[in-house]
């Protein structure tokens, strides 16, 4: 026996009965589309999110700041060996395997002068890693190197507002700038990087990046702190790979804890970040696809008792079928297929409706959108399984009808 | 000759007790290869259940069937419908052809339950087709044909796998007499190329080409030519 031949009766029956077919299926298209539209949103939003961590240095970066613990009684000894320190920086690169970039920072206020422009700045120092780990490109010039540290030379790099800011239209580079009254060069300016959640923002999300004013750490240390000074603001880490996560972090919380004598510092993290962004958007997932799989529930029982309903039209052609020789099981899967057949297309347009409703709350949001294969199977998949097991019913009936009785219906 | 069917003290009972009804009560009949028969009787005498029984679409209640040399009563439902598929081809009074399959689907159908690919059963169909002079309909829907081209095309149906028999209820009730005789042309010409028929009929017109006539009245088959009680 051959199933194309009974998806192609499927077909024609969808086609004779375009109105039943459309009412059979409706309860199956409005739920895969809240499905697909649920998955849709939720897709569209992580690809939004992970095109921002992208541009921004990825989701392997992790962060450690100073954060003093409270009311606490410390002897002038301990309190010598709380906060973070440059040395920390070594000891993280010594012993913890799992990050491959550890950048050391100081970020603090100074008066910034060029020309005549001179106004209050924050000044970022750090170590030359820190372009490759938050994705920094050059607009022009050059970035710090290994060099500038060692020397301590008194270079600074510019993030593009800041250039504009500071020199105008025209290239800083090569250009005098004053910190503090300690005079800098201009030695290069960062590409201009910009990201809108949504596509009115007017909040570029990566704003902070091009108002940087970027100094070696060492030169900063040299020229605006006390000799022998060596706490830092931020330990700035990236890990090998996501997988090293969890232990990595683990081991930099107990070297830190060693090394300071007690917890005086906060954790930053994206990737656990990420996974608490996940179990948040887990739990609306789940309610929105109970309503989806409710409705699916529904269209299945409304498939039912339509097929069900239409049975007396139909019990002259299985009693035909039965007397030409068609046994039993061949009726019965004849019209499951046909059932599933009917839900598969009620799927495929509650797919497109899906779509078309993600893409409408999305360009209400003015966030691209994003369509997952998963979508594509969840909803073909979903409509095959309803059409299984609410077609079983009816197809039981009529594979079990006496031909006899169902020849003399009239 | 050679017996195709032969059916010894058959009985069918509907329903139980008080409210049973006794359709047959105990038929003998022997059909042989290439028979025309003529099965007559008023409403109600049991033609109909005869005729069920013997296309294996319900089954005695006691006594035994045989059927190309096979006791059939004790079939599987299964093993019943391969045996409809295989030996037995039915013609209706009102066609039964399906509305919304062509005619060519339609005369396919036996050949699909039996199993055949798709070549062959376009194939087969087109010669079934040819024979009942619907070639050129073969695309039709039985909505489009006359009623005179839909028991054509049903004949088509029921010749189309070969069948050891074929029966026909009332097959040209619901056609003018006209149309009717160009079926019952078809079926002489099916009985001259050694097809077994059988017919049940209220028209004496028609048992009268038959080769023999079958009466039966209140479940029992009458004795060859004695003429039915009222």
């Amino acid at each position: 026996m051959n199933p194309a031949q009974f998806i192609r009766e499927g077909f024609v029956e969808i086609r004779e009965h375009i109105g039943r077919t459309v009412m059979q299926t409706l309860g199956v298209i409005l739920g895969v589309a809240s499905v697909v539209a649920t998955l849709g949103m939720t897709a569209s939003m992580d690809a939004r999110r992970d095109q921002y961590f992208r541009e921004s240095g990825g989701t392997r970066l992790m962060g450690v700041y100073n954060q003093p613990p409270g009311e606490l009684e410390m002897t002038a000894r301990q309190r010598a060996k709380t906060g973070l320190k440059l040395s920390d920086a070594e000891a993280i690169r010594d012993t913890v395997d799992g990050f491959d970039l550890v950048v050391a920072e100081i970020a603090s206020n100074h008066r910034v002068r060029a020309g005549a422009t001179e106004e209050s700045f924050r000044i970022t120092a750090i170590e030359p890693e820190f372009l490759q780990m938050r994705e920094l490109e050059l607009g022009s010039g050059r970035y710090i190197t290994d060099h500038d540290m060692d020397s301590a030379a008194a270079v600074v790099v510019l993030g593009s507002t800041r250039a504009r800011e500071l020199f105008g239209t025209a290239d800083p580079v090569g250009k005098a700038l004053n910190i503090d009254g300690k005079a800098y060069t201009v030695v290069g300016v960062t590409a201009e990087k910009i990201f809108f959640w949504q596509q009115s923002d007017t909040y570029n999300a990566h704003e902070w990046l091009n108002r940087l004013i970027v100094v070696p750490i060492t030169s900063y240390m040299k020229r605006h702190q006390n000799a022998g000074a060596e706490r830092i603001d931020e330990l700035n880490l990236r890990l090998r790979s996501p997988e090293v996560h969890e232990e990595s972090r683990d081991a930099l919380e107990l070297l830190l804890r060693s090394r300071h004598g007690i917890e005086d510092f906060g954790v930053w993290d994206r990737q656990e970040r990420i996974g608490q962004g996940n179990r948040e958007g887990m739990i609306y997932n789940i309610t929105f696809l109970a309503c989806g799989v409710i409705s699916l529930l529904v269209g299945g029982i409304v498939i039912t008792n339509i097929m069900l309903a239409s049975f007396t039209e139909r019990m002259r052609e299985v009693g035909v079928r039965k007397a030409l020789g068609a046994t039993g099981w061949q009726v019965f899967v004849q019209f499951l297929i046909e059932a599933i057949v009917v839900t598969v297309f009620g799927g495929a347009a509650g797919l497109a409706l899906g779509i078309v409703f993600t893409f409408g709350i999305m360009a209400v949001m003015q966030m691209p959108m994003t369509i997952t294969a998963s979508m594509i199977v969840i909803s073909v998949a979903s409509a095959t399984v309803v059409g299984f097991f609410f077609g079983m019913y009816p197809a039981v009936k009529a594979s079990r009808l006496d031909p006899v009785v169902a020849l003399r219906y009239e | 000759m050679q017996t195709l069917m032969k059916l010894e003290g058959i009985t069918k009972i509907y329903g139980e007790g008080n409210l049973s009804v006794e359709a047959l009560r105990g038929v003998n009949l022997e059909v042989g290869v290439g028979d025309y028969l003529a099965v007559m009787g008023p409403s109600g005498s049991g033609k109909s259940t005869l005729m069920h029984i013997l296309g294996l679409l319900d089954s005695p209640t006691s006594g035994s069937y045989s059927l190309d040399g096979e006791e059939v009563a004790s079939f599987s439902r299964r093993k019943l419908a391969h045996l409809r598929n295989q030996k037995i081809g039915f013609i209706f009074q009102n066609f039964n052809l399906l509305p919304r399959a062509s005619l060519l689907r339609n005369v396919e159908l036996p050949l699909l339950y039996g199993g055949m690919g798709r070549k062959d059963r376009r194939r087969l169909a087109y010669e079934a087709l040819a024979k009942v002079g619907l070639a050129d309909r073969a695309r039709h829907r039985p909505n489009e044909l006359s009623g005179g081209q839909r028991q054509r095309g049903a004949i088509a149906r029921a010749i189309v796998g070969h069948p050891s028999v074929i029966m026909a209820d009332e097959p040209t009730g619901n056609l003018d007499q006209q149309t009717g005789g160009e079926i019952l042309e078809l079926f002489d010409e099916l009985r001259a190329g050694g097809q077994t028929l059988i017919i049940v009929t209220h028209d004496p017109s028609i048992a009268a080409r038959a080769r023999e006539i079958i009466r039966i009245v209140d479940g029992l088959i009458l004795p060859n030519g004695q003429k039915a009680a009222a």
